[in-house]
């Protein structure tokens, strides 16, 4: 029974480099059945129906809408969360954080640079739209609208204040990271922001090992450093910033004038107010001025000097390339470098592609890096010259207001402030006068 | 005096944001424009192509969900009913027969059923299948090819970056138009098209 | 007085919902810790242990494999599939309910903790009073720390962008080294996948092919697959690409290559040479222990390379076909030219020290073209050269009288010279991880030290080979003298680790196969021993007849040229 079988697998073996070497052919004819039997259908489950699609998109409009409405016309933080929470239910769990606001960032890069790549409407309207709201409200798409803000805002417990010079500086990494993502994202090496994103493993309920220590440490993080990604990370941020800094309306502190009571201080755990000061400094306004001068005439050296070093990264950075990997790796194994080779190699020899195609392909994007490495350098040291700058310019503020660029209009200081009480009826406007600034006498005060 | 020009200070002030407020409005159109332009309003979906697939196992291994949204799909028109199927057995299997010891998958999802003689359907149990793609190979070596590897849409998250994608060594998937999610080999790629 | 119960009861209620949402809180992180403790313990151990692909399964199909008939080795694969499949499952289900478990947990806690910090009332405290000093302070520690971190930020870069372009060249340049030439020619897999010249790929002893036998016997033809006679005598040593065995032949009339079956033994063609254009009319003297036939051919996957001692050099396809064929002017070599040909790319370089002086030449493998013929600073020499890359570039490396010199072999410029040796120079250099390593008696042992500039790392006198070239490994290096002593060194430090004295001299070159090193003396007899601090033998094996060839090693077969016949051993 079992000796033409051995016969058959032996044939079979004996002629395998026949079979290895056609890929897919008719090996064995068509079955001609007897009885009637009809072969099942393949099924091809569709993915999510584009009417979903335009939901998103209004949902996300809705979402916008409310959220200023909330925070202008309604100032009220109670909504504000309420709306969070949907927004972590709805765009965070229901559509698994996936395409974010953030990430559309690196599908408008690689749209414009690639004109092989399609980017859908969708993409483009969670990249602006929430531009457009910063643009003319402030950033209320960062309270209320964006999931991974609100899973973040969920676990804020115990947050302390983070020093402003540390704050400054990390305040850096935004725009070191947004200026990567594009280069990246640009020369289709990859979307970082996706890679590395720390909560979408929750949002799906699944991810790699390292990802979902790294959420952890980071929403852990969340619970005394109030939206660490958001205030330190956040490449969409930027833009945000920008936006809201240039808005025509945004959320004050106060629903009517400030009288400098000082109740909102510590009221932010995100370190967006900005207080009345005099800012009677130590340091002489001269030396100050020379100071201020010198940088403004090194800026250009600083700016060329970070480009050029900028350039200098672009093997380091374009080896992230899938194509400029492959390449390397397929050099390696050629000048006998290294003898064994890797999936990736022998399924390229196989392909019959010539080596050299690959190399001027991979020469190619290294030249992008190379280009996109200077663009990079500069902007970098454009933005250190200004930080720097801006730290010169000396403001007097008569009254307690946010930092336009990083208030993300959540609306937890307007309890705090007096003004707003006598709004919501809680205090008369009698005992507003009373208030002794220096004398602490609260009336039912909430958190 | 010194109210005047703390006064002329924020008129400038304001002045300079309104400026560069209508700037970046202005820029923010033009670039939306632009990528207007570059647009589909189609949503695009990954999948694998089965021509470039070298079934090295890592579909099984990368994708962001625990239970994989690559399994395998087998194309009915291809196939040869053989009793000797190259995508069941194990190369070497002495009984063509259901037991454990023959079968080629781990984790057992193909299942095997008499038709007539000498014909056998092979079906996949997709709740089984974790797309290991050794069928796969077995069936692209010695058989039609009816067997290959292909990301289901009811599962697929469609990330923005499909972390299998990324791995993949042989550079098999590409992003294809959610009307046609599939790549599909045999008479079935043809119905998909017409239909 | 009446709003006093009031309140108290109201803080009392506070209390009570305050304690018991602490519990709540409390609980819910105990369960939520002990709950992640586990789904990290499941996740290390299905890391380390793959259900779907499971060892023992394997092992028991591979022992199935051999008893086929054995039931209980049947029910028990069938019982372990199982197992793994309900494992592999079992895990799946784990993971999906674990996290979803964790996330109610976390997300109980989280709603007690707000809860409970809602209960507590903060009031701002604003003992302090406003501190402008304070304000300026941070301020002018911000401008310090910008300053500190961004110019460290593109220090960094800095760094990386440095560190990262001397790793390996761009992309760019390289390709365009390779568009020079447009012959096709092997990649460094191909040649290290056969045995295509003298002392295997590269030329410097070390056999890729490590499954070979350890033990035969001559007289008995235990592992002797087959021996065939060759009828024309030549010192030259066997190559090999895929299947085909080359050899050469001469004596004083006639001249003729040989092409063998490396499975069968059968001789598929050999082609008599004796018409080359520019040949000398009369053979030139040679001695005996030379012959006509010294130098070991060469092949490029396509076509092989003969040179004589007349000078006359040959390009034959792998049918035995001329394709070109020159006469390099007959060679003033009292001995008889030995030095054997070797291929880089679309090059066929030849070591032409004679005489009247070194001379090294690259001909076109495709016409044989001569593309340079550089001249040297050296006296004749009869050793081969080697062939390596050194880290960032290819050299050509040569042993002659008084120096050691490296070629570019793209283009014959010399790259470095090290003055070292003395006397008529037979043996060929060896090399390994960096060093380089020549030898010749009455002069010395030399390791040179390769980098940017070659520098002499340490030397040794005694018992030196006058023939036989040595065998460098990573760790080791062994050389064989013609009276019978194989000595081994620590190949960084010259540390002398053991010396042997064996009863018959070496003519052959130690050749390294994995870990084992195959040594031939005169008598035919081959030694298999470690390549280890300390000697040891593994195996001791006898030919039948005398032999001074290299072996070739291909696949799972060793061929053996003796003094007048081919052998081919194998299990």
């Amino acid at each position: 029974m079992l000796k033409p079988l051995k016969f058959f697998l032996v044939v079979l073996l004996l002629l395998s480099p026949l079979f290895v070497l056609s890929q897919v052919q008719d090996r064995f004819p068509k079955p001609d059945f007897q009885s009637d039997y009809i072969r099942p259908d393949l099924l091809t489950p569709a993915p999510r129906a584009v009417v979903l699609e335009y939901m998103d998109i209004f949902v996300l409009v809705a979402a916008l809408i409310l959220a200023t409405y909330f925070a202008h016309k309604q100032r009220s933080r109670r909504n504000i969360f309420l709306l969070m929470v949907f927004a972590l239910v709805y765009f965070g769990f229901y559509r698994k954080g996936c395409v974010c606001s953030i990430g559309a960032i690196q599908n408008v890069s690689l749209a414009l640079f690639n004109p092989a790549y399609v980017i859908p409407v969708s993409v483009i309207l969670f990249f602006v739209l929430p531009l457009v709201f910063a643009l003319f409200y402030g950033r209320t798409f960062c309270a209320a609208v964006c999931p991974l803000g609100a899973i973040q805002d969920a676990v804020v417990l115990k947050p302390i204040n983070v020093p402003e010079w540390l704050a400054t500086l990390l305040g850096v990494f935004p725009y070191v990271y947004l200026g990567l993502a594009v280069l990246f994202a640009a020369n289709g090496a990859g979307f970082i922001i996706c890679q590395y994103d720390p909560f979408i493993g929750f949002f799906r309920f699944g991810a790699d090992f390292n990802m979902v220590i790294l959420g952890m440490s980071m929403l852990l993080l969340g619970t005394v450093v109030a939206r660490p990604y958001c205030r330190f990370l956040c490449p969409y941020g930027v833009l945000l910033n920008w936006m809201s800094r240039l808005s025509r309306r945004h959320v004050k502190i106060t629903p009517d004038e400030c009288n400098n009571c000082r109740l909102c201080e510590e009221s932010c755990p995100f370190g967006a107010i900005k207080k009345a000061d005099d800012e009677t400094p130590h340091v002489s306004r001269e030396s100050d001025v020379k100071r201020l001068a010198v940088i403004f005439v090194l800026l250009p050296v600083v700016v060329f000097g970070s480009g050029w070093v900028g350039s200098r990264l672009d093997i380091s950075l374009s080896r992230l390339h899938p194509t400029v990997s492959l390449a390397e790796e397929v050099l390696l194994e050629n000048s006998g470098k290294r003898i064994e080779m890797t999936d990736a190699t022998k399924a390229f020899r196989a392909s019959g592609k010539p080596s050299e195609e690959l190399f001027s392909e991979a020469s190619f994007i290294q030249n992008q890096f190379h280009k996109g490495g200077w663009i990079l350098g500069g902007f970098i040291g454009l933005i250190l010259c200004l930080k720097l700058i801006s730290l010169f310019i000396r403001r007097r503020r008569l009254e307690y207001d946010v930092d336009k660029g990083t208030c993300l209009s959540c609306g937890r200081c307007f309890a705090y402030c007096p003004y707003e009480q006598v709004r919501l009826g809680l205090m008369t406007p009698e005992e507003l006068k009373e208030l002794d600034r220096r004398d602490v006498r609260i009336k039912q005060f909430r958190a | 005096m010194k109210e005047k020009t703390s006064k002329d200070r924020i008129k400038r002030r304001d002045f300079v944001r309104k400026g560069l407020h209508t700037i970046v409005g202005l820029t923010a159109g033009g670039l939306a424009g632009i990528l207007f332009s570059k647009s589909s309003s189609e949503e695009m979906v990954w999948q694998l192509d089965p021509s470039i697939c070298i079934q090295c196992e890592k579909c099984a291994v990368n994708c962001v969900l625990p239970h994989s949204a690559v399994n395998c799909v087998h194309s009915y028109s291809m196939c040869g009913y053989c009793d000797l199927c190259s995508g069941y057995l194990q190369p070497g299997a002495k009984s063509r027969d259901t037991g454990a010891e023959s079968q080629l998958c781990p984790s057992g999802a193909i299942k095997r059923t008499y038709i007539e003689d000498p014909y056998f359907e092979y079906t996949i149990d997709e709740k089984l299948c974790i797309g290991c793609g050794k069928c796969v190979k077995g069936c692209n070596s010695f058989g039609n090819g009816s067997l290959y590897l292909q990301a289901r849409h009811d599962r697929c998250l469609n990330c923005n970056q499909c972390s299998i994608a990324r791995r993949c060594p042989s550079r098999a998937w590409k992003r294809v138009p959610a009307s046609r999610p599939y790549i599909l080999r045999g008479d079935e790629s043809r119905k998909y098209l017409m239909g | 007085m009446n709003t006093q119960p009031k309140e108290l009861k109201r803080k009392n209620r506070t209390e009570l919902w305050y304690n018991m949402t602490k519990r709540i809180a409390v609980v819910a992180a105990v369960l939520g810790g002990i709950l992640s403790v586990l789904m990290i313990a499941n996740y290390i151990q299905t890391k380390s242990v793959d259900p779907l692909n499971s060892q023992a399964i394997s092992q028991l199909m591979t022992r199935l494999q051999e008893n086929p008939e054995d039931t209980v080795l049947i029910e028990q694969i069938r019982a372990l599939d199982l197992l793994a499949r309900k494992a592999y499952f079992t895990h799946q289900w784990q993971i999906r309910t674990g996290s979803y478990l964790l996330f109610a947990f976390v997300l109980v806690l989280l709603l007690a903790l707000k809860y409970m910090s809602s209960l507590e009332s903060r009031l701002p405290d604003l003992s302090k009073g406003l501190e402008p000093e304070k304000t300026w302070e941070s301020r002018l520690l911000s401008r310090k720390y910008i300053l500190y971190g961004g110019l460290g930020l593109v220090l960094l870069a800095f760094v990386l962008g440095v560190l990262s372009q001397t790793e390996i060249n761009k992309i760019g340049i390289v390709q365009l080294e390779k568009s020079q030439g447009t012959s096709d020619y092997p990649s460094i897999q191909e040649i290290r996948n056969n045995w295509p010249g003298f002392r295997g790929p590269e030329g410097i002893g070390w056999s890729y092919h490590t499954d070979v036998p350890t033990e035969w016997d001559g007289s008995s033809g235990h592992n002797i697959l087959w021996k065939i006679p060759i009828p024309h005598p030549g010192y030259n040593s066997p190559i090999i690409w895929e299947k085909r065995i080359f050899l050469s032949g001469a004596d004083r009339r006639t001249q003729v290559v040989y092409c063998i079956d490396a499975d069968s033994g059968e001789i598929l063609w050999q082609t008599e040479l004796n018409d080359i254009p520019g040949s000398p009319e009369r053979r030139p003297q040679v001695t005996e222990d030379t012959g006509f036939a010294a130098p070991t051919m060469t092949t490029d996957g396509t076509r092989v390379f003969v040179l004589f001692a007349t000078g006359d050099i040959v390009c034959l396809d792998f049918e035995g076909n001329r394709i070109w064929a020159k006469n390099l002017g007959v060679p003033e070599n009292h001995y008889g030219h030995s030095s054997s040909l070797i291929t880089y790319q679309d090059l066929l370089l030849v070591q032409y020290d004679q005489n009247t002086g070194g001379r090294l030449l690259a001909l076109k493998t495709q016409s044989g073209d001569m593309v340079y013929d550089q001249p040297r600073d050296v006296e004749i020499s009869w050793a081969s050269p080697i062939l390596v890359n050194t880290g960032n570039r290819e050299e050509l490396i040569l042993n002659s009288n008084p120096f050691v010199m490296s070629h570019d072999p793209r283009t014959g410029q010399e790259l470095w010279r090290v003055r070292c040796m003395l006397g008529e120079i037979a043996p060929s250099p060896a090399y390994a991880d960096g060093m380089t390593f020549v030898v010749n008696d009455y002069a010395r042992l030399a390791a040179i030290k390769l980098g940017e500039s070659a520098e002499l790392a340490w030397e040794y006198i005694d018992d030196l080979s006058e023939v036989s070239s040595p065998l460098a490994t990573k760790d080791f290096l062994i050389m064989a003298a013609s009276y019978g002593t194989v000595t081994c060194f620590e190949s960084k430090t010259g540390e002398r680790l053991w010396i042997e004295e064996f009863d018959e001299g070496f003519y052959s070159s130690p050749i390294l196969a994995g870990d084992l090193v195959y040594l031939m003396d005169m008598s035919g007899v081959m030694y298999v021993f470690k390549a280890d601090k300390e000697y040891h033998l593994i195996s001791q094996n006898e030919l039948g007849e005398r032999a001074v060839s290299i072996p070739a090693f291909m696949h799972d077969r060793i061929y053996i040229r003796g003094t007048k016949n081919l052998f081919c051993i194998g299990n």
